[in-house]
């Protein structure tokens, strides 16, 4: 994979709520300048390995370090240096995009951020609706603003969660461009997604989760094509 | 919303009943404590059976002193529960839900349904509760056992007319509201009504209007017994509920077709980019305004909670000392607009919230102060209404309201803190009917923010009567001291991690 330190290591992380175990015992290695993807069926634990990671989910139990941070002991530290689209929303429904980057800035401590900001609210086409509340906003652009919001501060780690669900075409590819850009810059990137092939086209890794555990790791390439198809159904059941 | 095809037939009308039950079945099923339903339900049985029959036992019931005194004011509460019924079921745009709109769109819930929902919970509200125990406990006193049955028949279908009746006026008025000029239209009414209703008092002109109110004549056939009249208004009553129920259904199919205006103004209109707040405290506080007035049940609420006691105060002349009771009132009913959940604000937008480097205790502070300013702002409209006639407060009534309203605002916040962290729900509170928490859960809230804020109230009202001021200040300083400790508990409960992440989780729902 690679020689480097990961920027993302996550060691017999364990999410218990209640008497549900969310994950139990996912270990994964995510490394800086590339895209890791994490695939794996509904309640295979992904988003809530993404939440632990955002700081947003304490663990139960095991080691989770986000660019040298502890996110149980260092979680502040950790919510500075990563960026996060959540699965679900992501938006306060009653504040406008411009509002959210704002307040995003604004605990960040980032100073002219605003020419960035005006930018990715441009190329994912939600420039024209940047003072507007996002409760009448439709599934997508929620989707697209999440990305956007996630991707202003240029974070050491960024984290999509669900980040294709419900965009049109002119948002997938936008976010392949922050995407791309975010590794460029040397950042790590985690996307979980149910979209196997748009994974594929924008990951360097795969990661399968399974029942709260990781059952497969392998190379984007090595999911491709029918024989790609096949080999991740199988890892499913 | 509703999404069934519109039809008021015979057939879509006994499919909408049976549609309630299952509806009710469902909502019973998410009751989270579902082994404390029937000691509720047989505490309110008993509560209802002893305003009922007890005040009719007491000494002096159905006399000629005190209790001819409170037959002859019987009209009068009998016309204001049904105010009340009006000014709640218009203000929540139309009464409370039986399912969330956000959660029943993709049902085929039909219009007739939700109006019939909306009917059964109406009971669900502690003042609507508070109103008909009163009303019960009352006509108790004033008419004595002897005729107690006839006329608690006579108030139990008055309670039920009214709610009926307040429900058809809501619906129309909500349909008023969705036609283009339609919220210009029904604000312009309310002030016409509320200015003939200052206007008459003003003239001295409301008492002799009261002397004449329709619903003495309920009054009469409950003196009357067992009789002609007593039947005939019963039977009268009776044909108005059952007029109303299906009635309302009409207003309200005609009100779900129409979009609702001021929703989707506050969501499709602009709102200007502000200079960067000069803090990360002042930018939470910023955000959470934004997520409070930009509401439209937090906006109506405050409006509603804010200027009815204020123009009862005015109306009925309140003296200083009495206005100690409103404060509690409409910090309490502030509260139960979002303070009550508090976290669900953002509502989705939590994940996103919670994942931005800030302190905890940053944002437990901005959400109680936002909630603490909306509280205040509500009081302050009150008391300055109220003020208005009451003419220059010495300063023992002066220094006795405002320690009043400093102590229930930080009960009511401590209160609302807690149980956000407690029992979180996800709510949207986009729509006008939208509550933050279930029926059954808001009617717990209410009763206990009602009685801790009228104790207090009531305490600070004596103490106005004092002739040293100082003595308020040191009442409120335990008062302040105890609601501040139940405060720094709710906030340490959300600056442990995994607490806030399960009050976080479950409002991004």
């Amino acid at each position: 994979m690679t020689d480097s330190l990961p920027v993302v290591d996550v060691r017999g992380l364990h999410v218990r709520f209640g008497e549900v175990e969310a994950v139990a015992g996912v270990d994964l290695q995510a490394y800086a300048g590339q895209a890791t993807a994490l695939l794996g069926r509904n309640g295979a634990g992904k988003s809530t390995t993404m939440r632990v990671l955002a700081g947003v989910v304490p663990p139960t139990a095991g080691r989770a370090i986000v660019a040298g941070h502890d996110v149980h002991t260092e979680t502040l530290r950790v919510k500075q240096l990563v960026g996060y689209c959540p699965d679900v929303g992501g938006l306060v429904p009653r504040a406008t995009p411009w509002e959210h980057l704002q307040l995003s800035a604004r605990l960040r401590r980032m100073d002219h951020w605003e020419d960035r900001a005006r930018d990715l609210l441009e190329r994912f086409e939600l420039g024209d609706v940047a003072h507007r509340v996002t409760a009448g906003f439709s599934h997508g652009m929620g989707r697209r603003l999440s990305v956007v919001l996630a991707a202003l501060h240029e974070p050491r780690v960024l984290l999509l969660d669900e980040p294709f669900d419900g965009v049109d075409p002119i948002g997938v590819e936008a976010t392949f461009d922050v995407i791309a850009d975010a590794r460029s810059h040397g950042a790590c990137v985690l996307v979980s997604t149910h979209l196997r092939e748009l994974a594929i086209e924008a990951c360097t890794t795969i990661l399968v989760l399974r029942g709260g555990s990781r059952v497969a790791t392998m190379a984007a390439a090595e999911m491709a094509g029918e024989e790609g198809a096949r080999a991740y159904r199988g890892l499913l059941d | 919303m509703p999404t069934a095809v519109s039809s008021t037939s015979p057939n879509s009308a006994l499919r909408a009943v049976a549609d309630v039950g299952h509806l009710m079945r469902f909502r019973a099923g998410t009751v989270r404590r579902r082994g404390r339903l029937p000691l509720t339900v047989a505490l309110f049985v008993a509560i209802t059976a002893a305003v009922a029959v007890g005040p009719a036992l007491v000494e002096g019931a159905g006399g000629e002193g005190r209790g001819l005194d409170v037959l002859v004011l019987l009209p009068t509460a009998l016309a204001g529960f049904t105010a009340l019924t009006v000014l709640s079921a218009v203000a929540s745009g139309g009464g409370r839900e039986l399912i969330p709109h956000e959660q029943a769109w993709a049902f085929p819930v039909s219009p007739t349904t939700d109006h019939l929902g909306a009917l059964l919970l109406a009971p669900l509200n502690i003042s609507w509760l508070l109103q008909a125990w009163t009303l019960l406990g009352a006509t108790a006193y004033a008419v004595g056992p002897d005729r107690l049955p006839e006329a608690q028949v006579i108030v139990v279908l008055w309670v039920m007319a009214s709610t009926a009746g307040a429900q058809v006026l809501a619906w129309s008025i909500e349909g008023v509201r969705r036609v283009p000029h339609g919220i210009v239209g029904v604000r312009l009414l309310t002030v016409v009504v509320l200015g003939l209703a200052l206007g008459l008092q003003m003239a001295n002109y409301l008492v002799v209007l009261l002397d004449q109110i329709p619903t003495r004549l309920l009054v009469v056939a409950m003196v009357d017994g067992m009789s002609l009249r007593w039947a005939a208004t019963v039977a009268v009553v009776a044909i108005s509920i059952v007029v109303s129920v299906v009635l309302g259904a009409v207003p309200a199919h005609i009100a779900s077709r129409r979009v609702p205006r001021d929703q989707v103004e506050i969501e499709s209109g602009g709102h200007e980019a502000r200079p960067d707040p000069r803090s990360p405290l002042l930018g939470l506080i910023r955000t959470d305004r934004a997520s409070v007035w930009r509401s439209v049940p937090m906006r109506r609420g405050l409006v509603v909670l804010a200027v009815g006691p204020g123009l009862v105060a005015l109306l009925g002349d309140l003296p200083w000392n009495s206005l100690t009771i409103l404060p509690g009132l409409v910090a309490s009913g502030g509260a139960l607009l979002f303070g009550v959940n508090a976290w669900c604000l953002e509502g989705r937008g939590s994940l996103w919230r919670e994942s931005l480097p800030v302190e905890p205790t940053l944002v437990f502070a901005a959400r109680a102060w936002v909630l603490a300013e909306f509280l205040l702002a509500a009081s302050g409209v009150t008391v300055a209404l109220g003020s208005v006639r009451a003419g220059v407060p010495n300063a023992p009534e002066l220094t006795a309201l405002l320690c009043t309203v400093v102590v229930v605002t930080v009960q009511v916040v401590a209160a609302g803190m807690r149980w956000s962290g407690q029992r979180p729900f996800a709510a949207d509170l986009r729509a006008a009917r939208s509550t933050p928490a279930p029926p059954v859960v808001m009617v717990g809230y209410s009763s206990r923010l009602a009685i801790s804020t009228t104790v207090t109230g009531l305490v600070f009202s004596g103490v106005a009567r004092l002739p040293d001021w100082q003595v308020s200040i040191l009442i409120a300083v335990p008062f302040v001291a105890w609601s501040s400790v139940r405060l720094l508990r709710a906030r340490a409960v959300w600056i442990d991690p995994v607490e806030r992440a399960r009050i976080t989780t479950t409002v991004a729902v």
